[in-house]
């Protein structure tokens, strides 16, 4: 079994909308996949599909040998899967500590976790009383990611961790992201392709609510055509 | 000093508001006798710390939920009525004991039957309407145990026996009670049995209706039977014992039998809360303005089912004996001595203060105030809270079960609206209609601190309370307007005017509230 | 030929109702001579409930309007009713105006009203707007109620003796006034209607589904709601006029937080944003309370309690609503069942 995670053919509505018109994502074990994809491909909503945010409709999703689809969303993360959203959903009433007890699923997981998360951002450690407003756009990005290191999580869902980061801050991020991925499983959604391209092994491209390519980063990088038709950029 | 400053700057609207405030305070004091405005400062203390409980519910509940309970003033109606039964007639309370044992004891088959049913895969072919018609079942067939179960109670519709003389009666201190009902005692075990057997239903259609909404089966241990077992032993350890244990709470004296009552309230109003959440409120998260129509809806069943049961006459509910005294040593000169005592009033600076208004009620309020700002701060059930208030899906995300915590502020809030009626009951009297303006006066608090601020429930309740209060006053003494040569003299009914100007005008001027978020 | 049928469903409902005082008379064995002469008689009694029934359809209709086409949620909405009502009372015992200068007083006291609204429009949103109207219609439901005010509006008891042309007597035209009300009712639904269809009533949908998206799309937002609010004000006051007209006593209970749930309530039974459903709604929620009170008495609100939580629960897009949503599988079994009795019939044969 060396798939982690096996997203078949959903389909997913939102409202009325069919969003989602057959997406199908592998992602094995022990390394990252990125999904690419120009905005509004749905590369968001595929990531909310998997953790039940929003249900699929039909087709399955199958997360370390098991169905998923139609559990409730907390079922689905205790399984083991850390969500860091876009948006990063920093809790803004509790404080950096607390940003990251509450992700604990028993107590004193905050604790065994601390060497690993305070290695990869130590600049939390610093901020640990401050609340949530008072951090910048970068420090909130490190709280998300950390958020979902404080469980055992075998797979992270992380969407567009460099957006809106400065440069010297997104080279920080990457080395972040691939020192995470050393230990644990990573899907990712990136859009700047150079930063894709450096992180992940594997790769999905969705084009309008259906994956059309899947394969190895190593041959993507040689096929520029693709590239361009798909995601504007060489 | 910088800091100040820079504060005062980023909040000018907010601090204006304040300011101005407190130089309407200021005024309105200033038009008054110090004995004057100190009791009409106490009494809208009092009445901002009643108000206090109904508004955090709101707040806590419409904050995590986006459901503004516009059944909280019937609650917190039922937490009076339930408190008066509790404390005017133990015999009743403990007749009912049994029997809510029982159902409760049946109701706590859910988890059995939850499993059960994923294991037989009913669920899925139950459709939408057999859980909905099992429910009613149920309730039919605890109705009909109840009917037969020998409960000693009042009848509204006979003048001698009606709640209102029931409560003159403990005023004036007589204590006996009328004798207990006989029944056989075949009559009684099936009314027991019919009795679990609704809750157990009750529990079974409840299950379905949750087990359509899910594919995977829930783990059960046995363990779980336990807890129902043992409620059926207290059960029915209390229909034995039943005369031995109203002798002995009717001997305890009316401070007790007040203890008694406020938490038979609060946690009875905290069941409902919960009940209400899991069974009605819960399928419509997705539709608010069909939530507001059943609340209210709700609201005016359960007003009807108060009526139904206790009449339309306003009943009275004695102060307990604590606050009560009025011979020797009162009225009393310390706070100290009003407790020894047992006074019923306090000589303050030329005033004369009643212990059990002024006084308790708001040391009361004060008390939830502070434990429930540690539960949302200190612990982590409260952190869930304050994180679900601004992102529920981010929580839900991390692997929590948002929905648990919200039949928990659910039960809370409306804990807390019962325990507010039951402490109004002796300084406002029992009647239906105590809600209404209660649901008012907390709506306005609400609206004046930021509709999803715990101090600004707080705050906003302070201001309904002490607004209330000048204004009643200024009726009796008159405002001496600059161009009028007859002092204004506002009538009662004004007060509720005054306070709804009061939240216009902070909306007007602050869209978001004292306390409010901007979004 | 098209227009009839297409709109086959509002004509049928519109003949009904012209033909029902006559009908009902048949019924009751009653003369058309002495229904016309306005004796009493079932015909008469249910004119007035139905007359009843189109001032509570107008009320509803104009809180469709504000609340299920334009999305704006208000709790005050009573207070337009009862200022029409008041104005209407006021205007004909006061002032002893005759009955058009009336109502054009009325409809600007609407229109004024709906400006007070909108003063606060820009700067609330969602649940705060309806508190604030909320706060509007309770402090004038106070003051119209009010020790203060006893000599002029009659305090808690209303608004009495208020002098009503012959011509629309309620009494003794009953049959006049029905005609008279069943007409204002089809024009205001047929004026929605067209107001709905046109570009300024797309706008107010579009508002209602995404406000943001309205205003990034170049439109002045505050200028289609203050439309919205002005049309559904003048509207909800001329219904407060007619009620002011039929009924003996104009009362404050018009003015309060009930009154405006009952229209919510009209709306959500027929189907919030349908138009048509706030007038099926008012008929249903007239009906109900009407033959609940007749055959339950005391305990009819538990009832009509328990028959709400029963409707939000299981009809959640109202009778119009669920309707639509339905219509064409339910035709379509229809059809299929039609065909199979047909097919049927033929094998006998």
């Amino acid at each position: 079994m060396s798939n982690l995670l096996e997203v078949r053919d959903v389909h997913t509505f939102i409202g009325q909308f069919h969003i989602l018109q057959g997406v199908t994502v592998t992602v094995p074990k022990g390394a990252i996949t990125t999904l690419l994809g120009r905005n509004g491909a749905g590369k968001t909503t595929t990531l909310k599909t998997i953790l039940g945010l929003t249900p699929p409709r039909t087709g399955q999703v199958i997360f370390d040998g098991r169905e998923i689809q139609g559990q409730r969303t907390f079922e689905i993360a205790a399984l083991g899967i850390g969500f860091v959203p876009d948006y990063r959903a920093i809790f803004r009433d509790l404080s950096v500590e607390e940003n990251l007890r509450i992700a604990e699923r028993k107590p004193g997981d905050l604790e065994r976790k601390a060497d690993l998360i305070f290695g990869l951002f130590p600049d939390l450690k610093r901020l640990i009383k401050l609340r949530g407003t008072q951090l910048s756009g970068g420090q909130q990005q490190m709280l998300a990611i950390a958020r979902a290191l404080v469980a055992d999580n075998k797979l992270l869902l992380i969407d567009e961790p460099t957006e809106g980061l400065a440069p010297v801050l997104i080279e920080q991020m990457m080395q972040a992201i691939l020192q995470l991925a050393a230990e644990t499983t990573v899907l990712l959604v990136e859009q700047n392709f150079h930063v894709a391209s450096q992180l992940a092994k594997h790769y999905v491209i969705i084009e309008e609510g259906r994956s059309v390519q899947s394969g190895v980063m190593a041959d993507l990088l040689k096929d520029t055509a693709t590239v361009r038709r798909y995601l504007g950029a060489a | 000093m910088t800091g100040i400053t820079n504060l005062l700057r980023k909040n000018r609207t907010q601090s204006i508001t304040l300011a101005a405030l407190v130089v309407l305070f200021l005024l309105a004091l200033q038009g008054m006798e110090p004995s004057d405005w100190i009791i009409t400062v106490l009494r809208g203390l009092s009445v901002a710390a009643v108000t206090f409980l109904v508004a955090s519910g709101f707040s806590l509940i419409f904050g995590l939920m986006d459901v503004l309970n516009l059944a909280h003033g019937t609650l917190f109606m039922i937490g009076a009525y339930l408190g008066w039964t509790a404390y005017v007639r133990p015999d009743t309370l403990l007749d009912l004991a049994t029997p809510f044992a029982l159902f409760i004891a049946g109701l706590m088959l859910a988890p059995l039957w939850d499993a059960g049913l994923s294991r037989a895969r009913v669920a899925m072919r139950a459709g939408r309407v057999l859980p909905w018609l099992i429910l009613a079942l149920g309730l039919g067939v605890l109705a009909f145990g109840l009917v037969r179960y020998p409960i000693t109670a009042w009848d509204a519709s006979v003048y001698d026996k009606s709640p209102v003389v029931f409560g003159v009666q403990l005023d004036l201190g007589q204590t006996d009670l009328p004798a207990p009902l006989t029944a056989d005692r075949a009559q009684v075990i099936l009314a027991m049995m019919s009795v679990f057997a609704g809750g157990a239903l009750v529990a079974l259609g409840l299950a379905l209706n949750a087990a359509r909404q899910r594919l995977a089966a829930p783990r059960v241990t046995w363990r779980a039977l336990w807890l129902p077992l043992s409620l059926i032993v207290v059960g029915v350890l209390v229909y034995a014992l039943n005369d031995a244990l109203t002798a002995g709470v009717v001997a305890a004296g009316t401070t007790w039998r007040f203890c008694i009552a406020v938490i038979v309230a609060t946690l009875a109003g905290a069941g409902l809360g919960a009940l209400m959440e899991s069974t009605l409120i819960r399928p419509l998260y997705a539709r608010p303005i069909y939530q507001l129509m059943l609340t209210l809806g709700l609201g005016v069943i359960g007003r009807e089912v108060v009526i139904a049961l206790w009449g339309r006459t306003q009943m009275q509910m004695p102060k307990p004996a604590l606050f009560n005294a009025m011979g020797k040593g009162c009225p009393a000169e310390t706070l100290w001595d009003a407790l020894i005592n047992q006074c019923a009033t306090i000589n303050f600076m030329g005033t004369r203060i009643r212990t059990y208004n002024e006084i308790f009620i708001f040391v009361v309020g004060v008390i939830v105030l502070i434990v429930v700002w540690m539960l949302l701060q200190r612990t982590r059930i409260g952190m869930i809270i304050r994180a679900g208030v601004q992102d529920r899906a981010m929580v839900e995300a991390l692997g929590i079960n948002v929905r648990q915590v919200f039949t928990f502020v659910f039960a809370l809030g409306v804990g807390l609206a019962a325990l507010g009626g039951v402490l109004a009951g002796p300084s406002m009297g029992v009647s239906d209609d105590m809600g209404e303006s209660l649901l008012l006066a907390g709506l306005i608090a609400l609206a004046i601190g930021g509709l999803t601020s715990f101090p600004g429930a707080a705050a906003g309740s302070l201001l309904v309370g002490l607004l209330q209060q000048f204004i009643v006053k200024y009726g009796q003494i008159g405002i001496a307007l600059p161009f009028g040569a007859q002092p204004f003299k506002p009538t009662p009914p004004l007060v509720p005017a005054s306070t709804l100007l009061l939240m216009v005008i902070i909306l007007l001027v602050m869209p978001n509230g004292l306390f409010g978020r901007r979004e | 030929m098209k227009i009839l049928r297409d709109h086959s469903t509002f004509l049928a409902v519109v003949v009904f109702l012209i033909a029902f005082p006559f009908l009902m008379a048949l019924l009751d064995g009653q003369s058309i001579g002495a229904m016309l002469a306005g004796q009493s008689g079932n015909s008469k009694f249910y004119q007035g409930l139905l007359i009843e029934i189109f001032i509570l359809g107008i009320f509803a209709l104009s809180y469709d309007l504000l609340f299920g086409i334009t999305g704006l949620l208000s709790f005050g909405h009573a207070m337009f009713f009862a200022v029409g009502a008041y104005t209407a009372g006021l205007a004909l015992k006061s002032l002893k105006l005759p009955l058009p200068q009336t109502l054009g007083l009325v409809i600007l006291a609407g229109i004024a009203q709906a400006l007070l609204f909108s003063i606060v429009l820009p700067r609330v949103k969602g649940i705060t707007f309806a508190l604030v109207t909320l706060g509007f219609a309770s402090v004038f439901h106070i003051v119209i109620m009010s020790h203060e005010l006893n000599d002029l509006a009659g305090g808690d008891v209303g608004l009495q003796n208020i002098p009503k042309p012959d011509y629309l007597d309620p009494a003794a035209q009953r049959l006049t006034f029905y005609f008279v009300a069943l007409a204002f009712t089809i024009l205001v639904y047929l004026f929605y209607r067209r107001f709905v269809d046109s570009p300024t009533g797309r706008v107010c949908i579009a508002i209602r589904e995404n406000e943001h998206r309205a205003q990034m799309l170049g439109y002045n937002t505050f200028y289609f709601k203050l439309v919205a609010l002005i049309v559904s004000g003048i509207t909800a006051a001329l219904g407060g006029a007619l009620h002011a007209l039929y009924q003996p006593i104009v009362s404050p209970v018009t003015a309060s937080l009930a009154y405006t749930v009952n229209a919510l309530l009209i709306i959500l039974i027929g189907g919030v944003g349908t138009l048509s459903g706030a007038l099926v709604g008012a008929a249903v929620f007239r009906l109900l309370q009407f033959f609940l009170d007749k055959f339950f008495g005391e305990s009819s609100s538990f009832i009509l309690g328990v028959v709400y939580v029963a409707l939000v629960l299981f009809l959640p897009y109202g009778i119009i609503g669920t309707w639509r949503a339905h219509r064409l599988e339910w035709q379509a079994a229809w059809r299929a069942r039609f065909a199979r009795v047909a097919t049927m019939l033929n094998r006998k044969t």
